[in-house]
């Protein structure tokens, strides 16, 4: 099987780049946990499979630039972002 | 804003960003590109503003941020254009592609984009197209509201502000 690298890369790079911008506010009531990223990594795979490929595009059953973004972002949120309150305060 | 909304749009938004990505990444074979990607990626972070107040929001962008990610993405685009003067003499030509077979085969393989269309640079300046609008539209109304925050403090007309 051959994976395409082009929208892989680019589509983590944008994701992490969104991603390392979010700094959630200790003083706001937010308070987003780890489970809440596992099901918006979920929901985003669900989201990624019902798109479908591009046109041409045969190396995975799914938007694989949708699937990048979203793993770009939750990397970026862990390593650059403040993801939590309970995170923010450690 | 209701609780509901507070609990939903940031995961929204999110998934949101990821379809601009897709969009931005999809330009050169489907509908859209690096406008309209980036537009949906400033909708989602616009939506986030919105929701939650200019203060409290969880994706905030600074404006050394902003400032940055515009300079990256025209100077990207420039750099693309001028890559193209520089090997095949004219401007923003497709190096990855080469139709006229004039630019030397190492060449062709750095700017060329790994995907089966082998579109050469038109995703690379899709993406500093999506990166720039992405900013763009953001500051557009993070200024708006940051004007609006310091006019609410002051208690003043406009014309204090000029």
């Amino acid at each position: 099987m051959i994976f395409y690298a082009g929208p892989l890369v680019l589509g983590f790079i944008l994701g992490f780049i969104v991603g390392s911008r979010v700094k959630i506010n200790p003083e706001s009531k937010l308070n987003f946990t780890w489970g809440s990223y596992i099901t918006i990594f979920i929901a985003a795979l669900a989201a990624a499979y019902f798109l479908g490929p591009f046109p041409y595009y045969e190396d995975l059953p799914l938007a694989s630039g949708f699937l990048a973004g979203i793993v770009g972002i939750i990397v970026g949120i862990v390593t650059l972002g403040r993801y939590g309150r309970e995170q923010t305060e450690q | 804003m209701s609780t509901i909304l507070k609990l939903f749009i940031y995961p929204a938004a999110l998934i949101i960003t990821c379809l601009g990505i897709n969009t931005i990444l999809g330009g050169h074979i489907t509908p859209g590109g690096g406008f309209q990607g980036g537009a949906i990626i400033a909708g989602a972070i616009i939506f986030c503003i919105v929701v939650y107040g200019i203060k409290d929001t969880p994706l905030k962008f600074s404006h050394d941020f902003m400032s940055s990610m515009e300079s990256i993405g025209a100077l990207l685009y420039v750099f693309l254009g001028l890559a193209g003067l520089l090997f095949a003499g004219s401007f923003l030509y497709n190096l990855g592609v080469d139709l006229y077979s004039i630019v030397p085969g190492y060449i062709q393989n750095i700017f060329n984009y790994p995907d089966p269309t082998h579109a050469g640079i038109i995703p690379y300046l899709n993406f500093a197209v999506g990166l720039k609008v992405m900013v763009g539209l953001s500051a557009v109304v993070i200024a708006f509201l940051g004007f609006k925050n310091e006019l609410d403090e002051d208690g003043e007309g406009i014309e204090e502000i000029e």
